[in-house]
């Protein structure tokens, strides 16, 4: 199969190291010098995201802060503030979708465009001017976005990772090998040290062994699943990525603050977090039959507990009875928690139960603590075990998904 | 760490309501001190709702430090609640 001929009609938009230049753009001072955006003021903070003049200077995301302070002196370390890129988020999808109606944000930062039902569109690169200068000029003089154009998804995403910050970069049937030249295997979306080991397993090392790979190979030998022809078929610029994803569970996790707390203490953030996620479950409109809690200790254990029930479910109380008795059983030590809901189904009502009375009850209940937290603001009303958690498990950015922006 | 300070300050405020991308711009505020702060860059304006009321937060300076000045939409008032100058 050769590479797909067609003229390019996707464009992919990432803003650029996004929560720094939020931040650089909102705080002018801040401009110009290497800022990182933690989670928690405490020193051994990983970092969320670096500005580029931070990266500059060796410093990574997921990096401890007193590391990275180490590296790049007066270095400014400032709380994440989700509110904010959720507003960026907000702009940057009404700006894409002035574009065409098939936008898909794929994360907090970064945007599909399909033009593929568009006829006769401007020229993409103009387009994609128009995007970096709208950007500027609705949200701010400081943003910058890279924007990549190519004949399907993954090649688009790919050539908006060219040349950053702020590039602009078209990737088509007549520069798609050139291209893969200068890349490495890990450059490639998808593509990680994992997957990197076990392409190297069968001698292919770089992007263009990989181009060259044939389609039987890398279906048989490779993957042993249909993914091998995905891979074929995508590196050559045809459409694989155009599906939407389905919800299979909604979590929440937390570090802890400090490694010492109680048992007792560490139950009542658990609890914090059910309340989280029962929210954003009920604002997915959806029910939950299962809990899954895990929790990490000190020493690099990982503990899980799970449950699955007949009934569904979707209360912050529900979810907390569940995961409490799966947490009695935790191990000591403990320096991070989760919980999660699985075994999610539609929440609409029309399935009768023998039990209808007492779901319909719950629903009245949780119906109307959710309507005063709407109009009152959240966590107006919460459980008293929770009333001290709120200080330490704040609301934090939802990374990978866009669900819940 | 930064040397943020946060603040629940109730700020008197010149401001121009417009047209544009950006209908309310923040020119001048006085401090409850009396210092007066000229507005020299708005960084950024975003909404949030708490509950139902809406509050606008101007991230602004004055080209010596970052302020964040909060206007609530249903009081009519202004606060300081920020303040940072980012001396290393």
């Amino acid at each position: 199969m050769k590479y797909n001929p067609e003229e390019p009609q996707v464009i992919h938009v990432d803003l650029n190291s996004a929560f720094a230049s939020i931040e650089q753009q909102s705080r002018p001072l801040l401009r110009g010098r290497p800022v990182a955006v933690i989670n928690r003021r405490v020193e051994n903070t990983a970092i969320v995201t670096a500005s580029y003049e931070a990266k500059a200077r060796g410093v990574k995301v997921g990096m401890r802060f007193a590391e990275a302070a180490r590296l790049a002196p007066g270095l400014v370390a400032i709380e994440s503030d989700p509110l904010k890129y959720r507003f960026v988020y907000k702009k940057l999808m009404a700006i894409l979708n002035d574009y065409s109606s098939d936008v898909v944000m794929k994360s907090i930062d970064e945007g599909v465009i399909d033009f593929h039902h568009i006829p006769n569109h401007r020229p993409l690169i103009e387009i994609g001017y128009e995007i970096k200068q709208r950007l500027r000029d609705e949200v701010g003089s400081a943003m910058r976005c890279n924007v990549g154009i190519g004949p399907n998804r993954f090649l688009a995403k790919t050539a908006a990772g060219l040349h950053k910050p702020d590039g602009l970069d078209v990737i088509t049937a007549d520069n798609l090998r050139a291209t893969y030249e200068t890349m490495k295997l890990t450059d490639l979306t998808g593509i990680a040290e994992h997957m990197q080991q076990r392409l190297n397993a069968v001698g292919i090392d770089t992007p263009i062994q990989f181009l060259d790979a044939s389609a039987v190979a890398l279906q048989k030998v490779m993957f042993k699943s249909i993914c091998g022809g995905q891979w074929y078929e995508r590196l050559r610029g045809f459409e694989v990525d155009n599906y939407k994803t389905v919800t299979k569970r909604v979590g929440r996790q937390y570090v802890l603050e400090d490694r010492n707390l109680t048992h007792a203490e560490i139950a009542s953030r658990l609890h914090h977090l059910c309340e989280s996620v029962g929210s954003r479950l009920r604002g997915q409109h959806k029910l939950a039959r299962g809990v899954y809690v895990y929790a990490k200790t000190i020493h690099h254990q990982y503990w899980h507990g799970s449950q699955m029930c007949q009934l569904p479910f979707y209360s912050d109380q529900t979810i907390n009875s569940i995961a409490q008795q799966l947490f009695f059983k935790a191990p000591g030590l403990i320096k991070e928690i989760g919980v999660h809901c699985y075994g999610l189904v539609d929440d609409d009502d029309s399935q009768m139960s023998l039990f209808g009375d007492i779901l319909a009850r719950e629903h009245q209940l949780v119906d109307a603590i959710d309507g005063i937290n709407q109009r009152f603001g959240d966590r107006t009303v919460h459980s008293a075990s929770t009333l001290d958690t709120g200080e330490f498990v704040k609301s934090k950015i939802p990374f990978g998904s866009t669900r819940y922006l | 760490m930064n040397d943020e300070l946060f603040l629940n300050e109730r700020i008197k405020v010149l401001a121009v309501f417009g047209g544009g991308l950006n209908p309310c711009r923040p020119l001048r505020f006085r401090r409850i001190n009396g210092r007066e702060v000229d507005i020299t860059e708005i960084g950024l304006r975003h909404p949030n709702m708490k509950g139902k009321r809406m509050v606008h937060i101007f991230d602004v300076t004055d080209g010596q430090a970052d302020y964040r000045l909060e206007f609530d939409a249903q009081q009519l008032t202004w606060h300081l609640t920020r303040e940072a100058d980012h001396e290393i």
